[in-house]
């Protein structure tokens, strides 16, 4: 119908489509038509077809007697004009008034014919079925939708535009603790944290912009709470509207703080509350930068601390610790790391400091630490030991820097405690070298590089060499010759001692073996091995028992010697050590005798064979002083013992020695030690002059 | 002025002739094409941000609006909207159209509007849109219900200033100015808008509330007169308030509207401000700066 009234000019129209057109609009009942003309003034409606008489309930005819306005109660004075607009089409929706007197919802369109005095009404029925239908069902989802959300534990947002809200749930309300109408719109916004609000706003954007994000936030609450959550933002497109967003919010803020005391236990020592050794690590790995200066570690370690433990009990041990730890901590400066390293031992870590700030605040320490507290009813004084170091060119990695004031420690304690050293660069070079020589000695023992060497023990009685020592040397490609009093000490600090001891047993077997193989079995009768006093163990019996056994020799061929001052650090543990060697049936002697403080009345009673004179006491012999070595031989044959005497320089050593009773002589002017080749040579030859 | 009696009309005969005013209506799209073109546009279902932001790229002024109120604090963007199309995106396509309808009648010049216009229409496009979901209503498309609701006010104080103003003068309720303006035009201002909107395409959503505004029988118009009297409120001196549970059948208490009527006050400048393509100065008005 537009078409030729938009168009009138078009004339081509045939008059039988325009017939054809009109007749199926009269019989349409899908489509309601009405044609109004203003007559006199007043718009009345002269025509309608089929669909508009079953709509509106009229006949043609009464149709025909009603003013245009009666069909739009809704429509008052001047407004029939907006809807029969005399230019151009019009569209309202708006309620139309049919027979019965009820009126029906509709959307009534109008197009005026040329001239301005007659319009085509088309009147759409809003309320059909179908429509009634689609509305109810998108009804039915909405509101399944929003008792999902509604009731949802899970806190949501739903956003229509940009970061305004739409709509909150309980779960959100609940949440941060605020009502619906001051979170809806922009409200939300102030309860988002302020450092995390750009990362939300760019989420949102993104969002925004079709993609699904999640971002972590803080929440703040009303009572002014903070909570912690993941909020993971979904696109939204409603047609025809734009974009929005669904946001869903998981609170983490009981499963960080879960996390964190787990982080926090993992490195925290738990009595003091103070950070273990791996935090310390990582820590001072953190702060530390090579080449620079100004880092600081302090390491104290309480004097005595083994003695409340003892004497006081565990409680009293531990209480101690952690008054020592929250004196440390209220003393040292805000921002500095106080760390339990383990046991009775702290360390400080100081940012900016030069070492006379660094001993300053460890005698702040000290002084802090050494003030009275009551413990278990008494009172004691809390002394420590601190070494202390301070970053240097030379430190090429963090470890070394806690290495260091460890070190300084322990030259602090050896120097008498309570004291604080600081790790000078000789003393650091020391270590290092210690250190060295500590790898090196491990691996000459692995390689077995310790050469050992013999010197022959003649006996007395026929001046016949019966025996010899087993002496371990070490031949260092650089540093030459290192002595026993070096390597051995070394050793027992650094636990090399078990296996070089091991060693020096295993390759004496060995040669006594090869001697009796190549000079006949006992031309060297047996050969003394020095034992070190961390040696004297339950171990040590079944050690030597191997030895013997996997070169097939008889324990007598071996004395194992131990020297005073080891048997006299734990007397009762040697004396059953001692046994244990004498029931196998190797021989045993006390080495350097005199020198410490035994208790003749204890000596009496350890299963021992033999007392050898300490080099010091023959050395006197030369000044006429034969007073000490007289008495120790007399005292051991008085106990049934054989005497060997060391040292033994000049002719008339040896004879004064023969002459005061000595049973066995040793010394560098009566044969050197040497090597096992070279032993075996000089026995030949000596056997040889015997015969 | 031309004095037309409607025969068969219930009430006194109007005094003035509102075919004035629809005419004029007609000539605007022709002078603002751009605008006219998205107000159409955007009413399909099929529409996108793109093709939005590309018709809104040929009218620097309105594309630097819809920027600036991307922008603003009504949607919390805090200046990441750096894009026309994702600007349209954040305001959605309702209110695009909003904006273009509003620069199409020429509401966005405050000369030939009534005084006291968009502190009026910014309060109460916020009370309509932050009220909405008790309403069970989109936030959206209330706000925008609310900013183009006195367009017909608008129209009538520019084709009568000298009337009109009277008409505001002597009757300070909307209610009773209603009446008024029926029995001076033959039409109320809500009930002209509703025709401007329908003409335009906008949905019957959007044009019942107008038109059911005085029906305090049913919900249809309570959104739109509960926003009216949070406006009123806050925008008119000695203002009597009317209970709000009788503008809303029972829906709303006092209480609920303490905090709204707090977040209109403080969000309603910002919203002025964005839709007047106000302040000159402000960095987002610079079309060099726009991505399209």
């Amino acid at each position: 119908m537009s078409a030729w009234i938009s168009a009138p000019e078009d004339d081509m129209v045939p008059p039988e489509i325009i017939s054809t057109v009109f007749y199926s609009a009269t019989v349409s009942d899908s489509l309601a038509i009405l044609v109004a003309e203003t007559v006199g003034g007043t718009q009345r409606l002269t025509w309608g077809n089929e669909g508009a008489m079953q709509l509106l309930g009229y006949g043609l005819e009464d149709l025909r007697t009603l003013p245009a306005a009666h069909l739009f109660p809704t429509l008052g004075g001047g407004e029939l004009k907006l809807l029969l607009r005399r230019e151009r089409t019009a569209r309202m929706t708006l309620p139309v008034r049919m027979a019965s007197g009820a009126t029906v919802d509709a959307v009534v369109i109008t197009t005026p014919a040329p001239g301005g005095r007659m319009w085509a009404m088309r009147i759409l029925d809003t309320t059909n079925e179908q429509e009634r239908a689609l509305r109810a069902t998108a009804d039915a989802h909405e509101r399944r939708f929003s008792a999902l959300t509604e009731r949802s534990p899970i806190p949501t947002l739903l956003s229509e535009q940009g970061m305004r809200l739409a709509h909150v749930n309980d779960a959100f309300c609940t949440l941060v603790g605020l009502r619906a109408e001051q979170l809806l719109g922009t409200g939300w916004i102030e309860t988002i944290h302020e450092d995390d609000l750009d990362g939300v706003i760019e989420q949102v954007s993104a969002a925004l912009e079709g993609a699904e994000v999640e971002t972590q936030a803080r929440l703040l609450r009303a009572d002014g709470t903070v909570r912690t959550t993941v909020i993971r933002f979904a696109h939204l497109f409603t047609p025809g509207m734009g974009a929005g967003f669904v946001g869903t919010i998981e609170d983490i803020t009981d499963r960080l703080a879960f996390e964190a005391k787990l982080a926090h236990q993992a490195n925290h020592d738990p009595l003091t509350g103070l950070p273990n050794r791996t935090l310390l690590a990582q820590y001072v790995a953190e702060k530390f930068r090579a080449g620079t200066s100004g880092l600081a570690c302090l390491f104290l370690d309480l004097d005595n601390f083994k003695v409340v433990n003892d004497s006081l009990g565990h409680t009293a041990g531990d209480e101690l610790l952690v008054e020592v730890a929250g004196r440390l901590g209220a003393t040292v400066r805000p921002g500095d790391l106080v760390a339990r390293f383990g046991g009775d031992e702290f360390v400080v870590v100081c940012e900016n400091v030069d070492e006379e700030t660094a001993v300053a605040l460890a005698g702040r320490v000290s002084e802090a630490l050494a003030r009275p507290m009551r413990l278990g009813g008494v009172d004691i004084r809390p002394y420590a030991s601190v070494g202390v170091t301070v970053q240097t060119v030379e430190h090429a990695a963090a470890e070394e820097l806690i290495r260091d004031c460890d070190i300084a420690m322990y030259q602090a304690k050896a120097s008498g405690k309570g004291r604080i050293t600081v790790l000078d660069q000789e003393a650091r070079a020391q270590a290092r070298d210690k250190l060295r020589l500590v790898a090196e000695l491990r691996d000459a023992i692995e390689h077995r590089e310790i050469a050992m060497y013999y010197q022959p023990i003649f006996s007395t009685r026929d001046g016949q060499p019966v025996a010899v020592e087993s002496l371990a040397r070490w031949d260092h490609p650089e540093r030459g010759a290192v002595s026993p009093a070096v390597f051995v000490p070394l050793a027992e600090e650094s636990g090399l001692i078990t296996g070089l001891g091991r060693f020096v047993l295993d390759e004496t077997c060995r040669q006594l073996a090869e001697w009796d193989h190549l000079l006949g079995t006992g031309v060297v009768g047996r050969a003394n091995v020095n034992v070190s006093a961390l040696q004297l163990d339950d171990n040590l019996a079944a050690q030597v028992a191997d030895a013997l056994d996997r070169h097939s020799l008889a324990p007598s061929r071996i004395s194992v010697e131990i020297t005073e001052s080891a048997l006299m650090k734990d007397p009762a543990s040697a004396r059953a050590v001692l046994q244990q060697l004498r029931d196998l049936g190797v021989e045993l002697a006390i080495d350097d005798f005199g020198t410490g403080y035994s208790s003749l009345a204890y000596l009496r009673h350890l299963p021992v064979d033999c007392l050898k004179v300490d080099r010091s006491f023959v050395a006197e012999l030369a000044d006429g002083h034969s007073e000490i070595a007289s008495a120790v031989i007399a005292m051991a044959r008085n106990l049934n013992l054989c005497t060997v005497a060391e040292g033994v320089e000049t002719v008339e050593q040896a004879e004064e020695l023969t002459r005061l009773g000595a049973t066995y002589l040793q010394g560098f002017s009566l044969a050197e030690p040497m090597s096992g080749g070279h032993a075996a040579a000089w026995f030949a030859a000596h056997s040889e002059d015997i015969s | 002025m031309t004095v037309t009696p409607f025969p068969g009309a219930d009430i006194p005969a109007p005094v003035f002739d509102i075919e004035v005013i629809l005419a004029g209506i007609d000539t605007m799209a022709v002078q603002k094409p751009v605008a006219a073109q998205i107000i159409s546009v955007a009413n399909s279902d099929d529409t996108d941000a793109k093709t939005l932001a590309r018709i809104l790229s040929s009218d620097i002024a309105l594309a630097g609006r819809v920027m600036k109120l991307a922008n603003s604090a009504y949607f919390g963007m805090r200046g990441r909207v750096t894009s026309l199309q994702f600007a349209v995106t954040v305001v959605g396509f309702t209110t695009v159209r909003t904006m273009a309808t509003v620069a199409l009648t020429d509401l966005d010049d405050e000369s030939r509007l009534p005084g006291n216009f968009w502190d009026l229409t910014t309060s109460l496009a916020l009370g309509a849109s932050t009220l909405a979901p008790r309403f069970g209503e989109r936030p959206p498309d209330s706000l925008c219900l609310g900013l183009l609701a006195q367009l017909g006010a608008a129209l009538l104080h520019h084709n009568d200033p000298e009337g009109y103003a009277e008409i505001v003068a002597a009757h300070p309720t909307f209610r009773s100015r209603r009446a008024a303006e029926t029995r001076r035009y033959g039409i109320n201002s809500l009930r002209l808008t509703a025709v401007a909107l329908e003409q335009w395409g906008f949905p019957a959503a959007m044009t019942t509330p107008l038109k059911e505004i005085d029906d305090y029988q049913t919900m249809d118009g309570a959104l739109l007169r509960a926003a009216f009297e949070v406006a009123a409120r806050l925008t008119i001196d000695d203002y009597e308030d009317i209970p709000i549970a009788r503008l809303t059948l029972g829906r709303l208490r006092e209480d609920d509207l303490v905090p709204i009527l707090d977040l209109v006050r403080s969000e309603a400048a910002e919203l002025k401000y964005a839709m007047l393509g106000q302040p000159v100065d402000d960095p987002e008005g610079n079309p060099d700066g726009w991505v399209f």
